[in-house]
């Protein structure tokens, strides 16, 4: 059975007030947003502003010091092990350094994060089919990813987070280690998903030019806070102002 | 891929700690393997001693049969008592005779009112030779001496305890560091994988599902290691038994029942089981905890 979202088709995301410290340094500063599903935004800033700092808050992989995040209606600070576990499965990630298993073939990669979402044993090849064909990787899907240059191996973390089909997709600097030719086509296929199947795209990224081709809303972040949040041809919202309230849970180092 | 598939893959990445694991499990289970049948024969030897304990009380010369009888109805009342039986002295030179029908020296000197007349007992329980023992060793005036295998059953029984108590604790201690090894294995190969644990667990992967695979791979060193182990030595004996058998004869030291091996394989495949799921439990969850 695949993983069932509370709302089918409606995982909306919510920062409410949310900070982040490590240590003494603030990486985020009372940072409100909400994405509805189907949008596709981006979220801007140098390096160091605290964009993968979202993305992480976002997966759960570290928690806020105050403020609250919630996915599809769970909070992700008080969510259960099990719920957490079902919103992973929902979202697919492409993170700027891959994460793909070193010593597994692009297709067990993409195998195993099928075999997680619990994706039927019998159409799991058929899944593989289609979304190395989609990333046009079908010369390469028997590959180790050490056998892959900084495009292939993006595309195979692409097919990955597509082949479970996911409500969201979280792109973590996805060109970063990319040339030119290679981040405009997973930008053109990340539109097209995200035209084609409603799925939310929440794309971290430092390249204003990328951002610029596309209309689609952008949030950015400047030394841990938000400084613009607006989509081209509205008006910008203005800056949140910080709430004066306490912090309401410990910092993760 | 399957969780069977990962743990095989696994094992097959990590060739030298993989044989290193099942290389000990196998030594355990020679070990406990020939444990359980050194102990087996043990208890045959000391079966048959037990089964098979007798006292002779010999009579005094010119007691009358009446009171023999009377001695005969008395020890039969003892718990326990499986054969009461009167040697005469004509039986008792016609046995001497028969023992003795190689040496005619022998024979030829000996008459039957040399010999005295005895009754033997067979009982169950070896306790009832001491009462039995305990009850006519003082009424002189109708026994002359009795005689039973009191020493060599204690005696024997010291080997047999002392056997059973230092082979269990070679084999705790062989069972103890092939567990720690399992847990340190798949400990180190817990750790090996932990990008791939939490690359797993990023995408949504349960605790217990990126558990499974280290489990099944203990379960693996467990179940190949017990099989190999115990398979190896009953598959020795099995053909061997004969000589070994004919060394303690006629105590049938190795049981010749295929059913006996079966049970004690299928004994040991789950008690291989259970030790490598515990131990390769122990080793992940010490190093799983995110």
């Amino acid at each position: 059975m695949l993983a069932v979202s509370k709302s089918p088709n409606k995982m909306k995301i919510v920062f409410d007030s949310v900070d982040k410290n490590f240590g003494l340094i603030t990486a985020l500063s009372n940072i409100s947003f909400t994405v509805d599903q189907g949008e596709f935004v981006f979220i801007v800033g140098h390096s160091g502003a605290g964009k993968s700092t979202i993305i992480k808050l976002l997966l759960n992989q570290i928690k806020p010091s105050r403020g609250q995040i919630t996915v599809d209606g769970t909070d992700l600070s008080l969510g259960t092990k099990n719920e957490i576990d079902l919103i992973r499965r929902q979202i697919g990630v492409i993170f700027q350094d891959y994460q793909l298993i070193m010593d597994k073939s692009i297709e067990e990669n993409i195998a195993l994060s099928l075999d997680i979402i619990k994706y039927p044993r019998s159409k799991i090849s058929t899944k593989i089919d289609e979304v190395i064909k989609l990333v046009d990787l079908n010369s390469r899907r028997y590959l180790f990813p050490a056998q892959l240059s900084g495009g292939e191996l993006q595309r195979a973390a692409l097919a990955r987070a597509l082949a479970i089909e996911p409500k969201i997709i979280l792109a973590d600097e996805p060109t970063g280690n990319l040339d030119v030719e290679n981040s405009w086509n997973l930008v053109k296929l990340l539109k097209n998903i995200n035209e084609k199947n409603k799925t939310t795209i929440i794309m971290t990224t430092h390249n204003q030019e990328i951002v610029d081709s596309l209309d689609r809303r952008r949030i950015e972040i400047k030394d841990g806070q938000i400084v613009k949040d607006f989509t081209p041809g509205t008006t910008p919202k203005a800056a949140p102002v910080k709430k004066n309230t306490s912090s309401t849970k410990n910092d993760t180092h | 891929m399957t969780p069977t598939k990962t743990a095989w893959h696994h094992i097959r990445r990590s060739p030298i700690q993989s044989l290193t694991a099942l290389f000990l499990m196998t030594f355990s289970f020679i070990l406990i393997s020939a444990f359980v049948v050194v102990n087996s024969g043990l208890s045959q030897i000391l079966n048959y001693f037990e089964t098979k304990p007798e006292i002779t009380i010999f009579i005094k010369d010119g007691v009358d049969q009446i009171s023999i009888d009377n001695l005969k109805k008395e020890i039969t009342n003892f718990p326990n008592i499986k054969e009461v039986k009167f040697i005469s002295k004509d039986k008792a030179l016609e046995i001497y005779k028969q023992q003795n029908k190689d040496n005619p020296m022998l024979t030829e000197m000996v008459t039957a009112s040399i010999l005295p007349a005895s009754i033997e007992v067979t009982v169950s329980d070896p306790k009832t030779l001491d009462q039995i023992y305990q009850n006519y060793a003082t009424k002189t005036d109708i026994v002359d001496e009795i005689i039973y295998q009191k020493d060599v059953i204690e005696s024997l029984l010291d080997w047999t305890n002392a056997i059973r108590r230092g082979g269990l604790v070679i084999t705790i201690v062989i069972i103890a560091i092939s567990f720690i090894s399992i847990v340190s294995i798949i400990g180190m190969k817990t750790t090996n994988r932990k990008d791939e644990i939490k690359i797993s667990r990023l995408l949504g992967a349960s605790k217990f599902y990126v558990k499974k695979p280290f489990l099944l791979e203990g379960i693996f060193y467990g179940l190949l290691g017990s099989f190999i182990g115990s398979i190896l030595v009953f598959i020795t004996l099995y053909f061997s038994r004969n000589s070994v058998n004919s060394f303690f004869q006629p105590v049938n030291f190795v049981s010749g029942d295929l059913s006996f091996f079966s049970l004690i394989i299928f004994i040991e495949l789950i008690f291989g089981c259970l030790i490598g799921l515990l131990a390769s439990w122990i080793g992940v969850k010490r190093y799983i905890k995110f």
